[in-house]
């Protein structure tokens, strides 16, 4: 049985001042094959990690890796066994060069006090030549795209002869060709013999490239064994502990006439000749490729670009958008694509964030604040949006992403609104509070919000939206509603 | 030396910085008659650089690990200060200056330890602790030792060391008067920092460590490196340089003035940033730091050949800042995009 299996843990217990981040955890790993460590956001993934990695104790259980059981694993015991683990931020030094980056973690081990270039190069291209890359060792390790910065911590992974890789959310920030390249990778050190620990929300991702999973919620594995054993719709149940079924949005509040048109508008180089309308109650898709133009048309809308050419007109008067004050005295609300950077502000408390976009509203006449005002309105989104804290005061660094996305949400609808625009609402936010996003949206359209979702997101534009305009290099290519609205469909005309 | 290196070399601050003293000394050098380059003036230069070059690489090591030090003016000043008073009070360094250097080096390198003792163990804003430490260690100068100054009555070995000559050179000056030139052998000290500094930063894995936890702090604990002692380390070493330095200032100016440093730091942190060094740590080297300090040197010194108020060398301060602080920050965009 124990030969079967590289790392095995049983009965793993781990609390944190009397609240359990892990409860009775077991799970093992097969040399050889791709394990994926699934679960929502807080679920304990990473203090699972942590107890591999020896970063920290555990509290009981027991751990057997090559048959042999460990009782205690600190850092530098971890490294000797075989295990590794690349974090998410890739524990990298932009500043230095690629050669240093890869020498220096087994120059350090060593306890070498002198430079010695040569071994370095020598180190450097060791490492590279694992899995065969061909990367700059003079180039600075910040000038890299996040796939080659990847290459080079897995390289460097690779010299202290991993047996057991751990990637912490690979592919978070990476494009559907760089996870297909990343996936490459990863086939080739399984092939050889190495195990992989994927860790992952994705479900996608996870069907794709694992043999096992581990699925856990709540600090609990409430799964384990072969992916393929497993169908999309339980992975989703256990994943998220809810039956979740895709609900399609089924309008049943459009307006006659249209609230916001857009006639002939055009940018230079991004877009050309787009028209469309856009009604009450109603949740129009705009969809394409990277460079469709699709969020250049969102920004002009939002004031935040200045189209050449066309018209907007907005409840049946021709309207100008040159910033984002004026769309929002139009009533145009924004959430963006990148909410961390562009939406939130995380070091602030939730209930201030929430009254952000609010504030004229929710002062008294004299422009000064009103705290208990900010608070009331806090109160009444947390709620409604079932916003998981305790307190509004707390800061919004504190939340999942698929809370802060709710913040960002509340922010702009607590102004009175006609058109909301999404871009990409759901990314990087897991599946439980993707569905929970999603009905929120259904009902704020069916009470009479004109919504817009900018999304690449097929899948996502297939449930929610009663309407889809498909993009292609600034243009509109097509355009379908109802049950013609399919992934197969919209994929047709992208290409 | 390929393409690519020619690439590499050419994005680099220092090259720029290098490019500039050049154009500098070329342009101040015409406008001046060719005295610029002559004895009698570059001697001046080089004397006003061995401090002013020593307390930068003491601020670059700072900085390259992403740390600021405001306080090593205040360090250097209460060291020799108080090494000055004791040599004093007991009538030694009459003939050789060593006492005196060894308990400023002392004194600077438990001063530098409070520092780094702080930085290290409670993860402090580098800037915010060195400015407490800074004024606390002034208050302590002025305040509680009632530090005086020390000019006439500075002991000999001192003098004698301060005003010490490398070499003696005949100048003609403008209108055929004959001066002799001293160069002051002081110019040894900064020349074996440089050195020691070079070969620290880059031949070390100390040195490394350095640009490794500017760079990122995180992966430098997850990469094996111990943070919290090379940090202690690093600020203790360099409150020992500072106090080091004060004390050859005190034997250059054969005066001993708790004051004289206040603000040196205002001339030196900017003059390292425009070197190369970033302010957000992992970048910065021996070489552009030099540049830059010969770079304000010349500047200043020239103001002062030509007359022009010392306001003026305020202006041009503050300049060098902005520069600095913007070339930082736009490197820093380039390499995020």
């Amino acid at each position: 049985m124990s030969e079967e299996y590289l790392l095995q843990m049983s009965g793993i217990h781990k609390s944190f001042s009397g609240v359990h981040a892990l409860d009775d955890v077991n799970f093992a790993v097969r040399p050889g094959k791709v394990m994926c460590l699934a679960g929502e956001n807080g679920c304990g993934k990473s203090t699972l990690v942590k107890i591999i990695s020896g970063v920290y104790t555990r509290d009981a259980g027991t751990v057997t890796f090559e048959g042999k059981e460990i009782t205690k694993i600190t850092p530098a015991e971890a490294t000797r066994l075989g295990i590794q683990v690349i974090y998410q931020d890739l524990s990298i030094f932009p500043n230095l060069t690629v050669r240093e980056n890869l020498a220096i973690n087994s120059e350090i081990t060593a306890g070498v006090k002198l430079v010695n270039r040569k071994r370095w190069d020598a180190t450097a291209k060791e490492a590279l030549s694992k899995i065969g890359c061909q990367i700059d060792l003079d180039a600075k390790m910040g000038e890299l795209s996040i796939a080659d910065k990847q290459l080079v911590a897995i390289c460097r992974a690779l010299l202290f002869n991993a047996k057991l890789i751990i990637m912490d959310e690979p592919t978070t920030a990476l494009t559907k060709k760089e996870v297909d390249a990343l996936f490459t990778t990863v086939r080739q050190l399984r092939d050889s013999g190495i195990a992989i620990m994927f860790i992952s929300h994705k479900t996608e991702e996870i069907f794709e490239i694992s043999d096992d999973v581990c699925i856990m919620r709540n600090g609990k594995n409430v799964y384990s064994g072969k992916t393929a054993d497993l169908t999309k719709k339980d992975f989703i149940y256990y994943l998220t502990g809810r039956e979740l079924e895709d609900d399609h949005f089924i309008p049943t509040n459009i307006s006659e006439e249209p609230v916001l048109q857009v006639k002939n508008m055009e940018m230079k180089g991004k877009l050309h000749d787009v028209s469309f309308e856009l009604r009450k109650g109603e949740i129009l898709g705009i969809t394409g490729l990277l460079g469709s133009g699709r969020t250049e048309l969102a920004l002009a809308l939002f004031g935040l670009a200045k189209p050449s050419g066309g018209e907007i007109i907005l409840n049946g008067k021709s309207v100008k958008i040159p910033s984002p004050i004026a769309a929002q005295k139009l009533r145009i609300g924004y959430v963006p694509e990148d909410r961390l950077t562009e939406g939130l502000c995380l070091q602030q408390p939730i209930a201030d964030n929430i009254a952000l976009a609010s504030l004229k509203r929710l002062s008294s006449g004299l422009g000064l604040l009103k705290k208990s005002s900010i608070a009331k309105e806090a109160a009444i989104w947390v709620d409604k949006f079932s916003i998981a804290t305790d307190d509004p005061r707390k800061f919004a660094s504190t939340l999942s992403g698929g809370n802060q996305q709710k913040i960002v949400l509340s922010k702009w609808l607590s102004n009175d609104l006609d058109v909301l625009i999404l871009n990409g609402p759901t990314v990087g936010v897991d599946v439980g509070a993707k569905q929970d996003i999603h009905a929120l949206v259904h009902e704020l359209a069916n009470e009479g919000l004109a919504v817009m979702i900018i999304s690449d997101d097929l899948a996502e534009v297939v449930v929610n939206c009663s309407r889809v305009i498909v993009m292609k290099e600034g243009s509109i290519v097509g355009e379908m509603t109802g049950d013609a609205i399919t992934e197969d469909n919209i994929l047709e005309i992208i290409r | 030396m390929n393409k690519a290196a020619i690439k590499r070399m050419t994005r680099r601050t220092e090259f720029y910085i290098f490019l500039v003293l050049l154009l500098l000394i070329a342009v101040v050098g015409v406008i001046s008659d060719g005295a610029l380059i002559r004895p009698n003036s570059s001697f001046t230069i080089l004397r006003a650089m061995v401090v002013d070059g020593m307390f930068a690489l003491c601020s670059l090591v700072v900085m390259i690990s992403g740390g600021f030090d405001l306080s090593f003016p205040a360090v250097s000043a209460l060291s020799y200060s108080l090494a000055t008073t004791i040599c004093l009070n007991n009538g030694w360094c009459q003939t050789s200056p060593l006492a005196a250097f060894a308990l400023a080096v002392v004194f600077g390198w438990c001063l530098g330890m409070f520092n780094g003792w702080i930085i290290s163990n409670f993860k402090l804003n580098t800037m915010i602790v060195t400015l407490g430490t800074q004024t606390f260690f002034t208050g302590l100068s002025m305040g509680l030792l009632q530090l005086k100054e020390i000019t006439s009555t500075l002991p000999q070995g001192l003098k004698d060391f301060g005003s010490s000559t490398l070499l003696k050179v005949t100048d003609t000056l403008v209108g055929g008067r004959q001066v002799t030139v001293p160069l002051t052998s002081m110019i040894i000290f900064l020349i074996i920092l440089v050195i020691i500094t070079s070969f620290v930063l880059n031949r070390t894995m100390f040195g490394r460590a350095l640009y490794a936890i500017g760079g990122n702090e995180v992966s430098a604990e997850r990469a094996g490196y111990n943070v919290k002692r090379t940090k202690f380390l690093l600020y203790s070493v360099v409150g020992a340089v500072a106090g080091f330095t004060g004390m050859l200032r005190v034997c250059m100016a054969s005066q001993s003035i708790p004051k004289a440093l206040v603000n040196k730091e205002m001339t030196i942190i900017p003059a390292v940033i425009l070197g190369g060094a970033s302010i957000f740590g992992g970048e910065g080297s021996v070489f552009g730091t030099m540049c830059a300090v010969g770079i304000i040197t010349v500047v200043s010194n020239s103001m002062l050949l030509m007359g022009i108020d010392t306001y003026w060398q305020d202006f041009f301060n503050g300049l060098v800042i902005l520069i600095g602080v913007t070339v930082s920050a736009l490197q820093a965009m380039r390499r995020k995009n």
